[in-house]
């Protein structure tokens, strides 16, 4: 999948379950409509449950790779 | 009929830190994830709540938890935190228990939102999914 031009990156490396999700779920709720946040996780539990957040809460997968062991993941604020 | 929110209602009896953790934790993300979520903390876990407990990290845990403190990820407080900052979790200390123990919600960390009886806890959490720890 293409990289995306994203409003802000998160950092999340280095953190355990369910932080990566937690600081991802702040950025969301600060951010805009139509803002993009890519967050980065090192947590192999993340590849599973983002994706699964992102889908129930009914925003967008923007972007989504792996780069070595870390999870790249852009999610478009869709409410 | 109109529709409504779905509910979690978590009922915490250990005090063992392990499961005060996973307690929190799918407290958490529910909240975060649009479920409305009611705590109610009653028996010995209530022991950890406690202020003297709590800052003298005086808890109960088997390896998992021994983990939990060494690497000082963030305890079921911060968990339950989080939950209230970004969605609906409401956390109740059970009177009952609390009575026995001569503790006041003042004795104890500032997660709670009141003391209550648990027919105060069962009327909030009608039809709700429960998950007891």
């Amino acid at each position: 999948m293409r990289q995306v031009d994203f409003t802000k990156q998160v950092d999340a490396r280095g953190t355990y379950c369910p932080g990566p999700l937690m600081e991802l779920v702040k950025s969301i709720k600060r951010g805009q409509m139509g803002d993009v946040i890519e967050l980065i996780s090192d947590d192999k539990g993340s590849r599973v449950d983002i994706p699964e957040w992102v889908n129930k809460m009914g925003h967008e997968i923007a972007n989504e790779r792996l780069e070595g062991e870390d999870y790249y993941i852009a999610v478009r604020k869709m409410k | 009929m109109s529709e409504q929110a779905p509910s979690l209602a978590l009922i915490l009896i250990s005090e063992d830190l392990e499961k005060l953790h996973a307690g929190s934790l799918v407290g958490s993300v529910a909240a975060m994830s649009g479920m409305k979520v009611n705590v109610f903390v009653t028996m010995n876990a209530l022991v950890p709540f406690h202020k003297d407990n709590f800052e003298e990290t005086d808890f109960k845990y088997g390896v998992v938890g021994k983990e939990i403190l060494a690497k000082k990820i963030p305890l079921f407080d911060h968990l339950l935190q989080e939950g209230k900052d970004f969605g609906e979790i409401n956390v109740y200390g059970c009177a009952l228990a609390m009575d026995l123990m001569e503790w006041k919600k003042e004795d104890m960390i500032d997660v709670f939102d009141d003391v209550i009886g648990v027919t105060a806890f069962l009327g909030m959490t009608n039809n709700a999914q429960v998950i007891t720890m």
